[in-house]
């Protein structure tokens, strides 16, 4: 490489840097904003001008959201059905990919392209379906009402089954060999090699559950039924919208979420390269 | 120890059949190498012994029970794999500890059982370490220990020395010896590798094209090949194939070899004609008198103990000789050549009919 080709490469790969953590202030911004913002007094909040650091600086709104609401309770039920959430999405999705992968029966590729299919429906367009049903089950403001209609996630369902293909088949042939049954394999010798798949698609998945809005907002109506992120729509009061005060119960909600993801970064981000291309 | 039994045993894939009409008899004890060509089938064979692979059609019998319905887990075989296949979460006392754990083998005898096979394999050591803490030979000796603990009808080997270096190869082919010798078990080995056929088979079975060439000890095999097929494949260099002409039948037939060369073989043919004789490197000797024929060293291999000289007719025609190991032939050299007819292949022009002299 000429010294001109390293100073030309060099340009350029200032210019990727520049644009990326110019990419990176635009994105996180509204985090910050929504930080900084909680912690203003209500009055400086409503002011018609940017001001990136607040004048008086609050917790007012964060005492308010932990003392005057029910968000103990919310925590509870967002852990709740997150928890069960992930736990039953992916054990049902291990085995249904495991199924898919390695067994031979009968319609499985045509089961396999149903699955695939079910990519193209959007969960909006079920949510009505779901609402009659959870409603005709009696199911409506409970924990199971919120979970039921969440674990359906084919995405975990085809990375399973992926990683279950690229498994050398001698592990599984030595296994057979040694009188192992189907579960055997499965449970004592694909997941134990590859606990790392499970994590990822694990954490990923208690995300997804605990970020859900849209169902639980629709299932559940008793305050002290809402999950977290439902919850932060009941901070008010009869006075009107405090933003202040809703933005700290968001930064509430959200911080279990950021302290997962900051412990277990390199697992989620292997489960989204996992899932890259299939999520569409 | 058992002995199992290939009666008319056939195997497709779709359209392609892979293993055609075989039939065959592993002796009690007995250890039989599987040798072939890739795609020859002699994996899918040992597959469908293990249950890994369905058989189409024909039975299969292992100690005298019928077991081509069997699954794999209940025909009493153990198998080592070519990639070993250890699971890699497990230590080595668990890697040979779980298949008796799935067959619900009381602690004790599994303990018991997997100390014996550490102790003849000589890993006591190693029981609490992971595979990927082990060598290459290390792990080899743990997939042996993982058959050995099952206590098998019979042991299948899939190429299990194909991922090892030459060194330790050679060190380890002498150690299954060793331990077929102690064990007397009855032991199929499949393997591409000649040597390794030749060192450990009682005897060894040839496939070629899904179907059996020959069965026969190594020596049989090497030095009374049935087929132009096991001739070519047995032996390394290769044998030598020269088109001839025959002239005369009976016992003194004059072949004329394709450079014009013409010599008295002591060989009965039917009739005159074009033939192809076969004949090893080792009984083309290079002389400094007069010889059979005629040619030009074009590669000279030092190989220490012999050397090997490749050698080029007039005709164009290529013939492998062998010399002594301080041969001082170099490339270029004319060099007179003489056969030793003794051990002859004859083969008309098709290859259709061979014959040993």
């Amino acid at each position: 490489m000429t010294p001109e080709t390293a100073r030309r490469v060099n340009l350029a790969g200032a210019a990727i840097t520049t644009f990326t953590v110019f990419c990176a202030i635009v994105w996180a911004f509204p985090i910050y904003w929504g930080i900084v913002s909680s912690l203003k007094p209500e009055d400086e909040v409503v002011r018609p001008y940017i001001e990136l650091w607040p004048d008086t600086l609050t917790f007012q709104h964060y005492w308010f959201a932990l003392t005057q609401t029910q968000i103990g309770t919310w925590y509870i039920n967002s852990i709740a059905t997150a928890v069960g959430v992930t736990i039953l999405t992916v054990s049902t999705s291990m085995f249904a990919g495991y199924a898919i992968s390695q067994l031979r029966f009968p319609f499985r590729k045509p089961l396999y392209w149903l699955i695939l299919a079910s990519f193209m429906v959007p969960t909006q367009v079920l949510i009505v379906n779901h609402f009659v049903l959870m409603a005709n089950m009696g199911l409506l403001n409970t924990w199971a009402g919120i979970i039921l209609p969440q674990l359906i996630h084919p995405v975990v369902i085809i990375v399973y089954k992926q990683f279950f293909d690229q498994v050398p088949k001698d592990f599984r042939e030595a296994a057979v060999m040694d009188n192992a049954s189907e579960f055997s394999i499965l449970l004592k010798v694909y997941m134990p090699m590859n606990w790392g798949v499970t994590t990822a698609l694990s954490i990923v998945t208690f995300i997804w559950s605990w970020n859900a809005f849209l169902w639980p907002f629709l299932a559940v109506t008793k305050t002290e039924m809402m999950t977290i992120t439902v919850g932060i729509t009941q901070v008010n009061d009869a006075f009107g919208v405090y933003y202040a005060r809703q933005l700290s119960a968001a930064v509430l909600a959200g911080f279990p979420v950021a302290l997962a993801y900051l412990l277990f970064q390199r697992r989620v981000t292997q489960a989204i390269t996992l899932s890259a291309g299939i999520k569409g | 120890m058992a002995e199992i039994t290939l009666n008319n045993v056939s195997k497709s894939f779709g359209a392609v059949t892979v293993i055609d009409n075989v039939s065959l008899t592993v002796g009690a004890g007995e250890l039989v190498v599987f040798l072939g060509p890739s795609g020859s089938g002699k994996s899918t064979l040992l597959r469908m012994i293990a249950g890994l692979e369905t058989i189409d059609s024909g039975t299969l019998t292992i100690g005298g029970k019928e077991s081509q319905n069997l699954a794999p887990g209940q025909r009493n075989v153990a198998m080592v794999f070519q990639n070993y296949a250890l699971y890699p979460h497990m230590t080595v006392r668990e890697n040979m500890a779980f298949g008796l754990k799935n067959i619900r083998m009381p602690a004790s005898e599994i303990d018991k059982r997997v100390n014996d096979a550490a102790r003849i394999l000589e890993m006591d050591a190693l029981l609490d370490r992971r595979p990927s803490q082990l060598s290459g030979g290390q792990r080899q000796r743990v997939a042996i220990g993982r058959a050995i603990v099952k206590e098998p009808a019979a042991f299948l080997f899939d190429e299990p020395l194909s991922n090892l270096d030459a060194a330790l190869r050679v060190r380890t082919r002498v150690e299954l010896s060793e331990l077929h010798q102690r064990m007397k078990s009855t032991m199929i080995y499949v393997t591409h590798d000649q040597t390794e056929a030749m060192t450990l088979g009682d005897r060894i079975v040839i496939l070629n094209n899904c179907k059996i060439e020959q069965i026969g000890t190594p020596m049989e095999v090497y030095t009374y090949p049935a087929a132009c097929f096991v001739a070519g494949f047995i032996g390394s260099p290769a044998m030598n194939f020269l088109k001839v002409q025959m002239s005369g039948s009976g016992e003194k037939a004059v072949a004329t070899l394709g450079d014009g060369s013409r010599v008295a073989i002591p060989v009965a043919v039917p009739e005159a004609g074009r033939y192809e004789l076969g004949i090893r490197p080792e009984a083309v000797r290079v002389t400094d008198g007069s010889g059979d024929t005629t040619g030009d060293a074009r590669v000279v291999e030092h190989l220490g103990d012999r050397t090997l000289v490749y050698v080029i007719l007039k005709d164009g025609t290529q013939i492998t000789a062998q010399d002594t190991g301080r041969s001082t032939v170099a490339p270029g050299d004319r060099l007179a050549l003489l056969f030793d007819w003794s051990h002859l292949r004859v083969c008309d022009e098709l290859c259709r009919d061979c014959h040993v002299q």
